[in-house]
């Protein structure tokens, strides 16, 4: 958990200057590894030094007089310098060597230096990374920290996709910049002030030349580069405006179709591309004129150099070995000075980023870190009532939302309240529910203000289901345990879950700042599911669930389900054993005729002439599918042989001509297309012409590829659908012979690409309700597909794998933000989950709007009968903003809104008595 | 030639769609589906959500209807094939408003609601077919209601 220093840190709004920022957080980093560098110039310098020794010495013979002349190797003598007395001491008198092994032993010592050195630059480079990423870890993290502490109003005005590229795009260069901020300064300034001290050393007068041409250069081009900067953050304010305009055209995207608004969605983008281009562009031309000044002025001073010190050399004022060694000197001086201008640059242009970032996470009325503050420890139950006094929401445009409101609210209470949208009602929910904070007046728990308590209090111990309904992808079991995380309260168990985790991960964590709190830790509260653990979490997921009347679509979901059987073996081998007592049970009986089962010596006129052909399923992959099964090689040779692909052209054909009487006309979005089961609207475009060709050349002068199209197209054929009495008794006698021909001759490479179907083997391809039928369910007898999932049911509750069954439907992916489920689906998901959350006041603000009228009326009964405690399950408090008015009279007290002002708040009892307000709603 | 002519056939004797081109009823014929129904079983009970129009194709049905929330359901009259059954609601959204139980084993052409509503769309000689056979039921309701009105006040008078 938390100390009190790191709260407040989290509280106090982000520095302005990044250099301000990244030094609170890395100084001991940043000295250290500036020491490292120091530590390792020597190095650096004998690795440039050693090559003109190996050349001059031993290979050129300097010093080497004679055939027996030896060398001292690693003598090292300490020196002072003269002015301070010129002392040495010998350190270490070294060894003698001759020629050769003079030349061997200092090439051995420069492949050494040469290790050392690049060990060095490895260190230092991995140092600077790894600091550079702590700080990006650091930074994200606090970005985030505070959007979840972002008051909630704020939210109205930021996009998601705009502090997301924020959060991952803007700060990435930061990293690159945070490993070099202080580090490069001070290198380049050390290199640049050596060889400056040398210049001036040499000559005083030629030294002030290249300070003046600095000094011209340090003031020139900050002005410069003023202009540079200010396209820098409008370069980074358009794209992040593109990345936000990117996720509305996204999220936008059905107005955009039904709308025909493509094109000016199109030509919003092409403007915005066009000026991030003009921007960028003119980025380009006065950062590349910079940097032709730049080097302008870099060569402005040798030029000098020749014609000044020329001058006074020819005058035999300055002596020709000085004007060299000036020169010489001044060849290391333009590299760190331009090295320390783009520092500089860089520096500039990241700390404009950074602040731009910076203002826009530094809101004001963010919640205080306290408030969110992490803790394990139980919040106690909560009694009393919340009093309300004088209470008033205005928004951020100035319109009163709820106007001096006063009332007592028993938390253990079921208060109805009603009035149309927009009355007051419910935003007196939201106030309670802390998502709106009042303008003026108070909110108090028993004698605390509301505003006061820790978000742990309302957060556990209320519950709220609003209209809107945005799940974050995930499964339908975890949706809905959601609302019980709020600390990790069990420890992980990392081998069950079977994930590896890195052993410096919280040490990291640590040095970023992080939060320690275990993500793989069991967080859901059991304790207040009145539960002991998660064991027991099923029945208590389930009993939700049925209470919501979601049971039934999560069961059928699961039906629809496919299941690995090297995932859950068990389960699947469970299932087959199903599959093989209903076959049993089938025979016979009345359900016998609803399906028709598979049978390898029978044509199945239920299933598509292509299962029939096969009779499995495809592993589809990117070259092999089943709306291009005809490309299958070996089944074309099989309908060959049998003369089966004369007969299925003209089948295609017959089929491509029905479709194209009776569809053409249609645009593709029409509904009738649904029915055409064999073909896509798209391809009703590509059938003409080829039907043009097949009626003209028949099958002989057929070319292959029309051929192929036609013969496709029967694949997708059902004769008891489709009703065109293609497939005849004979018919089906020869599509069982090619099937018998193609599996008996299959080739090895097509064995591992075709699911045969087996009636003992489960069938990953295929969804558990397939399984579990193997066969398909007739066409055209009422109520089939009820009466054989009916009967499915009830096999599985006799067999007990209704609730493994039910916990794959658990499993069920509901898509980003919940879209595979529909809004009512949604809604109920939130309302199940609510109640799971064993609170002591629920807070329903309009919450199953889109549930229909006859399922609201039952879901109110239900959730009120389980609030008053029937059927032992513990009591809690109900505030229900209602949609449908009529309904208050099941509530104990109704608050009656209206323009923004609480009128009444009694008994329904006695408000139906006054010929009031409440009378007009309710009727 | 398939099975879908007799369909098409069976389509253009209700009078509502006689007037559809051939194409279109081929069409629709393609797009239903021919459901057979065992004695007793229910098509549609009054009160669910309409989501589809029947054509009787052989055998009978009865149409039941029970007023007012009672449980007992009085017969009101008969089905035999070529009756087009639940129409009006699909036409305006409205839950059925009587049950329609099979008598003996019956054959039926099940239209969708989003497919007849597209065909009314697309053929305004549909909308006005639709139109007629409605205002001639509701002259049919009309005059058996005078004579039922009278019927109940001859009853109180006596």
């Amino acid at each position: 958990m938390p100390d009190r220093e790191q709260l407040e840190a989290a509280n106090r709004p982000l520095d302005k200057n990044l250099m301000r920022y990244i030094w609170r957080h890395t100084k001991a980093e940043q000295i250290w590894i500036l020491c490292v560098i120091l530590a390792s110039m020597p190095t650096y310098f004998l690795v440039l030094n050693l090559p003109v020794r190996i050349v001059n010495e031993p290979i050129q013979g300097e010093g080497f007089d004679s055939a027996t002349a030896t060398m001292t190797f690693l003598d090292f003598t300490l020196s002072l310098p003269s002015w301070l007395g010129g002392g040495s001491w010998v350190i270490f008198s070294g060894f003698e060597l001759e020629r050769w092994p003079y030349l061997i032993a200092l090439s051995m010592l420069f492949l050494a230096l040469v290790c050392v050195n690049g060990l060095f630059k490895f260190y230092i480079n991995t140092y600077k990374g790894r600091l550079g990423e702590r700080m990006l870890r650091r930074m994200r993290y606090q970005l985030v920290d505070r959007v979840l502490r972002f008051p909630i109003h704020h939210f109205k005005r930021v996009k998601g996709s705009e502090v997301a590229s924020m959060v991952k795009d803007e700060v990435e260069p930061f990293g690159e910049f945070i490993g070099d901020a202080f580090v490069q300064p001070v290198y380049l300034g050390g290199q640049a002030l050596v060889a400056f001290v040398f210049i001036i050393n040499q000559s005083f007068w030629l030294g002030m030349i290249a300070v003046a041409i600095i000094a011209v250069q340090m003031t020139l081009i900050p002005h410069l580069r003023k202009r540079v900067l200010v396209l820098g953050r409008m370069r980074q304010v358009t794209a992040r405006m593109l990345s936000g305009r990117i996720g509305e055209i996204v999220e936008s995207i059905t107005a955009v179709h039904v709308n025909d608004t493509s094109n000016y969605e199109r030509s919003e983008l092409s403007n915005r591309l066009g000026n991030i281009f003009f921007i960028r562009y003119e980025l380009y031309q006065r950062k590349f004129f910079i940097k032709f000044l730049n080097n302008f002025l870099a060569q402005l001073t040798p030029f000098l150099f020749y014609v000044v010190g020329g001058y006074f050399a020819i005058r035999g004022s300055l002596n020709v070995g000085q004007l060299l060694g000036v020169v010489n000197a001044y060849k290391d001086l333009p590299s760190p000075i331009n090295g320390l201008i783009m520092w500089d640059q860089k520096r500039t242009d990241i700390n404009i980023k950074y602040a731009q970032i910076v203002e826009q996470f530094n809101v004001k009325g963010m919640t205080e870190a306290e408030k969110q503050a992490p803790s394990d420890e139980p919040v106690l139950p909560l009694t009393g009532a919340l009093s309300v006094s004088n209470l008033n929401v205005t928004d951020e445009s100035g319109s009163v939302l709820i106007e001096d409101a006063d009332f007592t609210l028993p938390i253990d209470g079921i208060t109805a309240a009603i009035g149309p949208l927009g009355s007051g009602a419910g935003a007196m929910a939201n106030v309670l529910a802390g998502l709106t904070d009042p303008t003026s007046g108070r909110v108090r728990l028993n004698d605390t203000s509301v505003g006061d308590l820790p978000q742990r209090i309302r957060g556990r111990r209320f519950a709220y289901a609003g209209n809107e309904s945005y799940l974050p992808q995930s499964t339908i079991l975890d949706t809905l345990l959601y609302v019980n995380k709020h600390a990790p309260l069990r420890d992980r168990d990392t081998v069950s879950l079977g994930i590896k985790i890195h052993p410096r991960t919280e040490a990291e964590a640590l040095a970023s700042g992080n939060t320690l709190l275990d993500y793989y830790a069991d967080w859901v509260d059991y304790d207040a599911m009145n539960i002991t653990g998660p064991e027991q979490v099923f029945p208590k997921v389930r009993d939700s669930l049925e209470l919501v009347e979601l049971d039934e679509t999560i069961y059928e979901l699961a039906m629809r389900q496919m299941l690995s059987p090297d995932e859950t073996p068990i389960l699947c081998e469970k299932l087959i054993e199903v599959r093989q007592d209903l076959r049993k049970r089938i025979d016979g009986s009345p359900l016998a005729d609803l399906v028709e089962v598979w049978d390898r010596s029978n044509y199945n006129e239920h299933a598509t002439i292509a299962e029939n052909l096969l009779f499995g399923t495809i592993v589809e992959s990117d070259d092999f599918k089943i709306d291009q099964m005809v490309e299958i090689e070996h089944l074309r040779k099989v309908l060959s042989q049998l003369n089966l692909d004369r007969d299925l052209f003209e089948m295609g054909v017959e089929l491509a001509e029905t479709a194209i009487e009776l569809f053409a006309d249609l645009s593709p979005d029409n509904p009738f297309f649904e029915q055409l089961n064999f073909m896509t609207p798209e391809q009703l475009e590509d059938y003409p012409p080829i039907l043009g060709r097949a009626k003209q050349l028949g099958f002989e002068g057929i070319e292959e590829t029309d051929k192929r199209m036609l013969i496709q197209l029967t694949f997708g054929y059902i004769e008891r659908r489709n009703r065109l009495r293609l497939v005849d008794k004979d018919m089906q006698e020869r599509i069982l012979e090619a099937r018998n021909a193609f599996h008996g001759t299959l080739p090895d490479s097509l064995k591992d690409k075709i699911n045969v179907y087996d009636l003992s083997t489960y069938n990953a391809l295929n969804s558990v309700q397939d399984n579990i039928l193997f066969g398909k369910i007739a066409y055209g007898l009422s109520n089939a597909t009820e009466q054989v999932q009916k009967f499915i049911r009830e096999l599985l509750l006799e067999k007990q794998l209704e609730d493994d069954i039910f916990t794959i439907g658990l499993q069920f992916d509901i898509g980003t933000g919940g879209k595979r489920l529909s809004e009512n689906q949604r809604q109920r998901i939130v309302l199940a989950r609510s109640l799971l959350k064993g609170s002591d006041l629920l807070i329903i603000n309009r919450g199953i709007n889109a549930v229909d009228a006859r399922a609201q009326d039952r879901l109110v009964k239900k959730v009120l009968a389980r609030a008053r405690g029937e059927d032992g399950h513990k009591p809690f408090g109900v505030l229900w903003v209602l949609t449908t008015p009529s309904f208050a009279d099941r509530f104990d007290k109704v608050m009656v809104f209206e323009r923004q002002r609480l009128l009444q708040m009694d008994s329904p009892d006695v408000l139906a008595g006054e010929n009031s307000t409440y009378q007009s709603l309710v009727e | 030639m398939s099975k879908l002519q007799d369909e098409v056939d069976l389509l253009r004797s209700i009078p509502m769609l006689a007037n559809l081109p051939s194409n279109k009823l081929k069409l629709l014929a393609f797009a239903s589906d021919r459901v057979s129904y065992p004695a007793g079983e229910i098509l549609f009970r009054q009160g669910d959500d309409a989501d589809a129009a029947y054509i009787v194709i052989s055998g009978t049905a009865d149409v039941l209807v029970s007023s007012d929330g009672s449980s007992t359901e009085s017969k009101v009259a008969e089905l035999g094939p070529n009756s087009f059954v639940g129409d009006m609601a699909i036409l305006c959204d409205i839950p059925r408003t009587a049950t329609i139980q099979a008598n003996d084993s019956l054959d039926a052409l099940r239209i969708k609601k989003e497919h007849l509503m597209d065909m009314m769309r697309e053929s305004p000689e549909l909308s006005m077919s639709v139109l007629r056979e409605l205002v001639q039921r509701l002259a049919k309701t009309t005059h058996d209601l005078s004579i039922a009105r009278d019927e109940v006040s001859r009853l109180q008078a006596s």
